[in-house]
């Protein structure tokens, strides 16, 4: 090497990764199999195995400005190739979970959320205790009713969710402003934002770089519905706004309405494509990565809002309004606590991960592997 | 005295580290049985090219001891043979050995005419079944015993050409399997190993690219005694490659295949013991290109030619280097299979195995660990050591 580099190791940082799912990072002895069989690495910048030897050596800063732990998809090809169990993959996305903790904004929320696998009982306890808090003292709670606006009068609605969606958008923002400047010290970008960013999303919502994981390649499909469950949701929901109030209709929408279909079918969506993710999970315990409790929480809380939300609909039509309302409770807290953790659960991977792809575009080719080779 | 100083102590296998531990047991003054289930010795060793890291041909060693075997009366040397049975008693063991039936008996002279008149061509065990054989031959140039096999399973039915072309009468078709049972004081096992199965290694091409070879089979295309007659080939069109890749540590130091380092096939080309100055030599000839990194999956391209993907760690850069041939460099896993053996062997974690000298049972060359030639023969003098201070031990 030309020059000396002085390195800064974190012996902290190390213990987090290995808290957070990658304990076998000190077994990996840098043969560069994970490189070799990575189908998403590219030519002049190799990963995971420089990330993995980084974290073994708790090199905080490095591994935050790189955008390669953002690119990996997380298909545990070289989990299942590393021939010392080191478990690369796992590595990576502890690493990832770190990163979106160490640019929450507020910090204390990356914390809370970072550890759901004890904190989950506050994350959603907290949102269900404000609603049963919210209802009962506007008297809403003795007065059960299938038809649901009744129950929660929609200003209520209006009242939690606009703030705690604005405060979800506004703490992304910083976090993804912090990122993209991180990122920016990593190597060097060139072009436009937007030019990079439309062929990033089709890339995105053609899910092309699933289609290389030689091991989990199913989860292409899955996490493909699940995008189009809550694209379709989004827009059943922004059609319910002027559908209510410049069309006038009534409410409760009739089965047969585009929009309830449309709502539907975002719905059907979102419950197949969290039970396959959650089954294809299960199905690669072990061998091929294994998921923390971090992991889980977000998946977990979108399987508790689709469940809520099917059951809530459900029952309009059993007709049980006291069970009717219960879950409507439980929909509504579920969907507060999932919206109010985004900047902080693994949610947060579509701003972070969309943007290190923009980044990997406009970084000049020469820029990226210009750091020292470790 | 007692009775076991005057047993022979049996030998099992007779590759080098076995013909090593009976020399130099022999050589004492004690009785050598040397059992060998091929029809000569040498093993693995004279399957090689050249002894590394001399480059001399490993026949010319053997010549040293075979002229050691036959001038010393108290070796026996039993090839075809197998150990079917075995019981330990406190002071002995009682083995029964049985013969393979001997169709070419010690009468051949190695004249060769039954192979001129044989019909029936077998693929050639010896040479990695990479070519084919008359069914009658010679097991190989440098076979000792020097006499003729026949694969009597793939002769036709009533087919004597080669009995009616013997003038030596050494060829009889009905000969038997022979059993013998016979006491001896001590074991040395020297069962060998196995090269790790390149089929095994189907994302590096094993198994699946007819040009992706192992080590050992390089070996024998290398060797004026082999296949080709020491010309390098394709295996898919028999032509000279201009490129090749050697594909080091190929499922070694892997816990989906050999956990353990064999130490001969190295990645981080790693020199054990006096080997850096013939990295270094080697680095320095024109046109061979050393990259650090495990190669993670072979493809075949559109042309036919083989793409291999590797990071190149030292300059962090992902390659994809060309060749027309594939050399895998698989390690060793140890000839401990119970159809070798009718007992059962200690072992250590990584499945070699390991003396047991209250039974009287000592393990020499890579049955006991993966290693050289010359650590076998080094280790093969411990085994002897060994199991005539027990033999003698009251």
């Amino acid at each position: 090497m030309a020059t000396d580099t002085n390195i800064a190791p974190s012996r902290e940082f190390r213990d987090e990764v290995m808290r957070r799912g990658g304990a076998d990072v000190a077994r990996c002895y840098q043969c560069a199999t994970c490189s070799s069989v990575c189908e998403l690495a590219t030519e002049a910048n190799p990963f995971p195995r420089r990330q993995v030897l980084a974290a073994q050596w708790g090199l905080e800063e490095r591994l935050a400005k790189d955008a390669s732990v953002w690119l990996c998809h997380q298909c545990n090809d070289c989990t299942a190739r590393c021939p010392r169990d080191a478990k690369p993959g796992d590595v990576i996305q502890a690493i990832r979970g770190i990163a979106i903790e160490k640019l929450a904004f507020p910090s204390f929320m990356g914390t809370l959320v970072a550890r759901a696998d004890r904190t989950w009982p506050l994350l959603l306890g907290v949102p269900l205790l404000f609603w049963v808090v919210l209802l009962g003292a506007s008297g809403s709670l003795t007065t059960a009713s299938l038809v649901y606006h009744n129950f929660v009068p929609h200003k209520f609605i209006y009242m939690v969710f606009f703030p705690v969606t604005g405060f979800a958008t506004v703490a992304i923002l910083i976090g993804a402003w912090r990122f993209w400047n991180l990122l920016g010290k990593g190597a060097a970008r060139s072009g436009s934002f937007l030019a990079h960013l439309v062929p990033v999303l089709a890339d995105i919502v053609t899910h092309r770089r699933f289609a290389s994981c030689g091991q989990t390649v199913s989860r292409r499909w899955a996490h493909f519905i699940l995008v189009a469950g809550f694209v379709l949701a989004a827009i059943a929901s922004g059609l319910i706004i002027p559908a209510m109030y410049v069309f006038h209709v009534e409410l409760p929408i009739a089965f047969w309405n585009p929009m309830k279909l449309l709502g539907n079918l975002a719905a059907a969506c979102l419950a197949v494509g969290t039970v396959w993710l959650i089954m294809n999970r299960m199905d690669h315990t072990g061998r091929t990565g294994k998921a923390t409790g971090y992991d889980w929480f977000f998946l977990v809380v979108i399987a508790v809002v689709v469940a809520t939300g099917a059951l809530v609909e459900v029952e309009r039509l059993a007709a049980s309004p006291r069970a009717g309302c219960l879950l409507y409770i439980l929909h509504l807290a579920s969907v507060t606590c999932l919206f109010g953790t985004f900047p902080y659960s693994k949610f947060a991977h579509m701003v972070y991960r969309t943007l290190a792809m923009v980044h990997e575009r406009m970084a000049a080719p020469a820029g990226s592997s210009n750091q020292s080779v470790l | 005295m007692t009775e076991s100083t005057r047993q022979p102590i049996l030998v099992v296998g007779a590759g080098i580290a076995g013909v090593s531990a009976a020399l130099e047991v022999a050589e004492t003054g004690h009785e050598v049985l040397l059992v060998e289930r091929d029809p000569s010795i040498g093993g693995r060793v004279l399957r090689s090219f050249q002894y590394f890291p001399k480059f001399c041909p490993p026949s010319c060693g053997m010549e040293i001891n075979i002229r050691r075997f036959v001038r010393n009366p108290r070796v026996r040397v039993m090839t075809n043979a197998r150990v079917v049975g075995a019981t330990c008693r406190a002071q002995s063991w009682s083995v029964t050995i049985s013969k393979a039936p001997a169709y070419v008996n010690d009468r051949c002279t190695a004249c060769g005419e039954c192979s001129k008149v044989c019909p029936t061509k077998v693929a050639d065990g010896f040479n990695l079944k990479l070519v084919e054989v008359p069914a009658i031959r010679p097991y190989h140039l440098h076979a000792w015993p020097r006499r003729y096999v026949l694969d009597r399973k793939a002769c036709s039915t009533n087919c004597k050409a080669c009995v009616d072309a013997c003038t030596y009468s050494a060829i009889d078709l009905a000969a038997t399997e022979q059993q013998e049972t016979l006491e001896v004081s001590a074991v040395i096992v020297a069962t060998g190993w196995d090269p790790y199965p390149i089929e095994r290694l189907s994302d590096l091409g094993g198994g699946v690219f007819p040009d992706v070879i192992a080590n050992v089979m390089l070996e024998r295309l290398a060797s004026p005694s082999g296949p080709t007659g020491g010309k390098i080939l394709r295996p898919s069109d028999r032509t000279p490659p201009k490129k090749v890749a050697f594909v080091q540590c190929a499922g070694s130091r892997d816990v989906n295949h050999l956990a353990y380092c064999s130490g001969v096939c190295c990645l981080d080309r790693r020199t054990p013991g006096r080997n850096e100055k013939l990295l270094t030599q080697a680095s320095e000839v024109d046109g061979v290109k050393l990259v650090k990194g495990k190669v993670g999956r072979i493809e075949r391209d559109d042309a036919g030619t083989l793409v291999l993907r590797v990071e190149d760690v030292e300059s962090g850069r992902l390659l994809k280097a060309s060749a027309d041939l594939v050399v895998l460099a698989t390690g060793m896993m140890p000839g401990v299979r119970t159809d070798w053996l009718p007992f059962a062997l200690k072992k250590d974690d990584d499945g070699f195995a390991v003396d047991d000298p209250e039974q009287r049972v000592f393990v020499a060359g890579v049955t006991r660990r993966p290693e050289d030639v010359a650590a076998s023969v080094r280790d093969a003098t411990g085994a002897a050591a060994r199991a005539l201070a027990a033999a003698f031990k009251e």
